[in-house]
């Protein structure tokens, strides 16, 4: 059932499927629910006008780009009129009077939604183990331990899980510092996470507002195109929306790039990997090396500096923007005596062990006294982490790296939150920087698990990233 | 690094921690705040803060009037409304 998006509509040109079949597959598929990869599974009712117009737009022989697909959508998207609950108690029963930016591109493209993806609370965490709806089982077991349930990585794990197991063809995603590309790696797919200011953010449930970005989980890197030129455009609603002149990502897609490319491999981030990680990076450039692409080493002199960038600024803005949930407005409101009462008890109760966490990280971080020295510093370091990025984009044309330090691990194995930060190395200094990143299947782990690589591109240059990950998809792809 | 006064941040963040759990979430933060430290033998005297990764690309929309959310539309999702308003506990003394 892995076809892509052009394979689905040359079936729907050709009737050899109507929309309707091909929405009530992948339907039925997602609400079997072995993987826990919905919060919630769309009725066919509420769609029906959806797929009949889809329909019909075929039948009259105009379609339009996405006309049918059946997507799934991370519940962290406000979708008009359908429950979304960022997978926390304390928004367990809202739902939005309005289409976040993003989903109502795709929905204006033609798109089908099959529903909410279950993800990390407020996408917190890199397991989807934080989620108030439980953890998302990965569709891929370990070879030598096929009883034991695999996490798919996260935040974005339900969205990676459903495009894995065949339950939507592709899903959205956000990233903020790996959570849309860190569970591609680990279930084996594509994920790209756009340059910051490409998408809107505007109608996404706010986490760090500098780095949030919206993004597609595809089956393959023609697909993340399909969905990024939908989706990649200017919007008022968001300050920080870039409104650059955006290209057709999917034409000359499969073209070969038109100058001699470098990429640069860090090796300060190949220190202390397994083999099974140093052979991802291995195998991609022997592939590549054959199209005439050169690899250089580079290395960063801020990496060691990334994650505590990160776990200062994330959980700062998460600590401001997550003030909003007071229990009076919208979502879960816990009675108390006084109004102060319902704030504290609201959101106490609504909020999960790791939310928690973090905005008191966040609070103590941005706090009298402490302000200066970690916030701020944080803020300047990050310019250096950019500043780091831009030299080394000066020497290459693209860098190369691991998405993950490791293979999806067990559910429950990872219980000490540094050690579950330390899944973002590779992903966070990106995301600071404010860089597209893509992971891509890159071959399968000694236990036979997938592993990913990622690709780094410049600023706002996401044609050539596709290009090159196309490629390099071509020459590394596994069968499973 | 100071001790961290668990009590006080909790209350910056308006949550009311368990008792039983305010230990866990003091070590926990300690522990947090510890790996960050190495940020602060990073030389920065001559660094400006970054605020927005893509600063030069900030948009910022006419400012004309234009119709978005309706009173009923705000409301709909409150867990408590008295006509046109949230409905919370008195507030006045």
């Amino acid at each position: 059932m892995k076809n892509s998006i052009s394979q689905i509509k040359k079936s729907l040109i050709e009737k050899k499927i109507s929309v309707g079949e091909l929405y009530d597959e992948y339907s039925a598929k997602a609400k079997s629910g072995n993987n826990n990869s919905f919060n919630l599974v769309i009725d066919r009712e509420n769609n029906i006008s959806s797929i009949n117009d889809s329909q019909n737009r075929y039948d009259n022989g105009n379609p339009l780009p996405l006309d049918g697909i059946p997507l799934g959508i991370k519940d962290l998207f406000c979708t008009k009129g359908i429950r979304t609950t960022a997978s926390s108690k304390i928004l367990s029963n809202f739902i939005p009077n309005y289409e976040s930016f993003v989903t109502q591109q795709l929905l204006n493209d033609g798109s089908i939604f099959i529903g909410k993806n279950n993800c990390d609370e407020f996408a917190m965490g890199s397991s989807n183990e934080t989620s108030y709806f439980g953890p998302v089982i990965n569709p891929w077991k370990n070879k030598n331990s096929q009883k034991d349930n695999l996490v798919p990585g996260g935040s974005s794990g339900g969205s990676a899980a459903a495009v894995a197991e065949g339950s939507c063809v592709a899903s959205m995603g956000t990233d903020t510092g790996g959570s849309i590309r860190q569970p591609a790696s680990l279930c084996g797919i594509v994920g790209l996470k756009p340059t910051f200011g490409s998408c809107s953010r505007w109608g996404i449930v706010a986490f760090a507002s500098s780095l949030d970005q919206a993004g597609p989980l595809t089956n393959c890197v023609e697909d993340a195109a399909y969905i990024l030129n939908s989706i990649n455009k200017h919007d008022f609603n968001d300050s920080t929306s870039s409104n650059h002149q955006r290209e057709d990502y999917l034409i000359d897609i499969n073209n070969s790039l038109e100058k001699k490319i470098k990429i640069g491999i860090p090796s300060d981030y190949l220190e202390d990997v397994s083999d099974d990680i140093l052979n991802q990076i291995d195998n991609t450039k022997k592939a590549l090396s054959k199209h005439g692409i050169e690899f250089v080493d580079v290395e960063f002199k801020t990496t060691e500096y990334a994650l505590s960038t990160y776990y200062i600024l994330a959980p700062a803005e998460a600590s401001s923007n997550l003030a909003r949930y007071d229990g009076v407005r919208y979502g879960v409101r816990e009675d108390g005596e006084s109004l102060d009462d319902i704030y504290l008890n609201s959101r106490t109760k609504g909020f999960g062990d790791e939310v928690t966490r973090r905005i008191l990280i966040g609070a103590y971080v941005l706090s009298a006294g402490y302000y200066d020295a970690y916030y701020r510093q944080a803020q300047k370091v990050r310019r250096l982490i950019k500043n780091d990025f831009q030299r080394i984009l000066n020497e290459v044309d693209f860098i190369l790296t691991p998405t993950t330090p490791n293979e999806a691990f067990k559910i429950g194995d990872k219980l000490d939150p540094i050690s579950m930060y330390k899944n973002d190395i590779y992903t966070v200094p990106t995301s600071l920087a404010g860089l597209p990143g893509i992971s891509i299947p890159s071959g399968l782990s000694k236990n036979g698990l997938p592993l990913g690589v990622q690709f780094i591109g410049n600023y706002f240059e996401e044609k050539t990233l596709l290009q090159l990950a196309a490629l390099a998809e071509k020459e590394l792809s596994f069968n499973e | 690094m100071s001790d961290i006064d668990i009590k006080r941040i909790s209350y910056l963040a308006k949550l009311k921690l368990p008792s039983e759990k305010e230990e866990f979430y003091s070590n926990s933060l300690k522990d947090i705040i510890k790996w960050v430290d190495n940020l602060k033998k990073v030389d920065t005297s001559k660094i400006e803060p970054l605020h927005n990764v893509t600063e030069k690309t900030v948009s910022i929309r006419n400012d004309v009037v234009s119709k978005s959310n309706s009173v009923d539309d705000v409301l709909s999702n409150a867990p408590e409304r008295a006509q046109n308003f949230f409905k919370v506990p008195k507030v006045v003394e």
